[in-house]
């Protein structure tokens, strides 16, 4: 049975979802992408039946365990871990040696094992993660809905977190319902993706479909695209702000292109080559990162160039300095409507 | 280093204004007379009715203001503001105007009395009343501002785990406001125990430990007020410390 929102609104508190049509199919895991405020959260609590929609429909949610793992995880601070698993099973009056058999292996499956006497308050963020997780899974959820579960974690510990997921979802077999406003992990774990912006859906599809085409700018810019300008295509050309850049396609309307940022050359004089676009500009802005340096050449319109740390030192580019920004008409990704 | 030496100047004067007149007061007790008033019974029972009834006040808004908290943390209605308005006004008005309201209602005239031929005043019942009245906001407030504190989302996971919203209530928030309730509670209880001006106006007798120490004071003077009133602070002192160290364990 699939997991079905029909045209599903919903105002609640400061935050808003419109027009929301969903058709999340069984054992899919369907990541729902948006900045925070988007109202993400709000559409997974009518999922899990926490919250009524205003108008519209919500069906496959009937007769359902519904797993909800929180961003901060939301273990309950009054229950060691063990009691925490098993509040699930308790609820349910299930017998006391049923309940520890039960708890013990999913800790094990979880490796959380060594953790079950432990005050949930003494446990680190990936610990509570799994705790959280195990205390879901324990009612075998048909539906489990993941709300930002990886955004307090560190590097580490969130890809971990990632590769768990993975598994799980494998082994349940069940549909995986996972907001986050982390693109790189919507493309890591998503079999579809729903692009959310101020409660209204922009896009839905595989997750290469929108990557590779994204419907506007403000879905290009969200997926961490960088240098993304808007315009005609004329004749292999489209003009920017007076700028006319070569690029790669045609398209019969309005196209958006991206160039991405480690694709631009920057060098203080014009050098001969095959790249078609070669423009004189002025650094406008440099940041210095750990390796990389993101150097601004106002070209007319503003491209970001990103360099290593050594060739930005070596050269000595500070904002002000005169420079040439080249790359490839090949480089260029033109975004054409769907 | 500075910071520290004002701010215990600061609290070092509030706890001497309390502290100094309540250990001059112990230490002035006449031996013979504090003696003499330690076997009196009727300062025992008047001392036992007075955290009695305090007792079965706190144990009445236990029940109906951990409700009212919980509402008034959680939800939104019409006339939330109103109902605040009313659960503090007991804070404010003076405590004789809160026995003679009472009195409005519960007295021997009032309609309530003549439709049910019910008689409280004058009883331990009107006592509890009473100090209900000028006492209930300390534990409704710290009961409220606990349940704040808790984010909604504990409950909304018990719910998805299988609670209905009673279990939810019962299993998940309102253990995690024990402390709130614990001290909630023991605010009202204290402060049960020491009310006098809506007591006085509801029940002159039987007498709780304020009024007698009024009347011995009125009627004997000071040197037979101070004993019953050492003996009060010493009881409720002590009651005070072990609910307290409870607490934190």
């Amino acid at each position: 049975m699939s997991l079905r929102l029909e045209n599903v609104n919903k105002h609640f508190e400061a935050f808003q979802v419109r027009d929301i049509d969903l058709d999340i199919r069984e054992g899919e895991y369907f990541v729902i992408l948006g900045p925070s405020g988007a109202g993400k959260t709000l559409i997974l609590e009518m999922i899990a039946g926490l919250l009524e929609p205003d108008s519209g429909k919500i069906h496959g949610t009937e007769n359902r365990n519904k797993g909800f793992i929180y961003q901060d995880y939301m273990l309950f601070p009054h229950l060691n871990v063990f009691n925490n698993i098993a509040y699930g099973l308790k609820i349910r009056k299930k017998e006391k040696n049923e309940i520890k058999r039960h708890v013990e292996a999913t800790a094990v499956k979880l490796e959380i094992e060594h953790l079950l006497t432990r005050d949930v308050l003494t446990l680190s963020g990936g610990e509570k993660q799994r705790v959280a997780i195990a205390r879901a899974m324990i009612i075998s959820p048909d539906i489990y809905l993941f709300d930002e579960p990886t955004a307090a974690l560190d590097r580490n510990a969130r890809v971990r977190t990632q590769e768990l997921f993975v598994k799980l979802h494998k082994e349940t077999g069940a549909i995986f319902v996972h907001v986050t406003h982390d693109f790189e992990e919507a493309l890591a774990l998503a079999d579809r993706i729903a692009v959310l912006k101020e409660g209204r859906i922009l896009q839905c599809g595989k997750p290469d479909d929108i990557f590779n085409h994204p419907k506007t700018k403000e879905i290009a810019d969200f997926l961490g695209y960088r240098n993304v300008f808007g315009g005609e295509i004329n004749d292999f050309r489209m003009t920017v702000d007076g700028i006319e850049l070569m690029v790669p396609k045609e398209t019969a309307e309005f196209a958006y292109i991206a160039i991405k940022s480690d694709d631009i050359i920057i060098s203080t004089e014009k050098f001969e080559s095959s790249a078609r676009n070669a423009f004189k500009g002025t650094v406008s802005n440099v940041l210095k990162k750990s390796s990389v340096a993101e150097v601004v050449v106002d070209i007319g319109i503003p491209l970001a160039v990103d360099i290593t740390r050594k060739s930005c030192e070596e050269m000595n580019i500070k904002p002000g300095d005169p420079l040439w920004a080249t790359f490839k008409v090949s480089s260029l990704k033109v975004f054409e409507h769907k | 280093m500075k910071f520290k030496i004002i701010f215990s100047f600061l609290g070092l004067l509030l706890v001497l204004f309390i502290g100094v007149p309540i250990l001059r007061m112990l230490v002035s007790a006449d031996p013979g007379t504090l003696a003499g008033t330690a076997g009196d019974a009727e300062v025992y029972s008047s001392i036992f009715l007075t955290l009695r009834a305090s007792l079965w006040s706190t144990i009445a808004a236990l029940i109906s203001g951990v409700p009212l908290a919980y509402l008034l943390a959680r939800k939104r209605f019409r006339g939330k503001k109103l109902v605040e308005g009313i659960v503090d006004l007991p804070v404010i008005i003076p405590h004789t105007a809160a026995g003679i309201a009472l009195l409005t209602v519960w007295g021997r005239h009032s309609l309530l009395s003549k439709a049910t031929g019910l008689n409280v005043i004058g009883t331990e019942i009107a006592i509890s009343m009473g100090m209900f009245f000028v006492s209930v906001p300390f534990l409704v407030n710290a009961v409220k501002e606990g349940f704040k504190l808790i984010d909604e989302r504990y409950e909304k996971t018990a719910v998805t785990l299988g609670a209905t919203p009673w279990k939810a209530f019962l299993t998940v928030s309102l253990p995690m406001v024990k402390k709130s309730i614990v001290s909630g509670s023991l605010m009202m209880w204290g402060r049960g125990i020491s009310e006098f001006g809506a007591v006085v106006i509801l029940a002159y007798h039987p007498m709780v430990a304020p009024v007698l120490i009024f009347e011995r004071f009125q009627n004997f003077g000071l040197k037979y007020a101070v004993p019953v009133t050492a003996l009060l602070i010493v009881i409720s002192l002590v009651i005070f410390i072990v609910v307290r160290i409870f607490e934190d364990k």
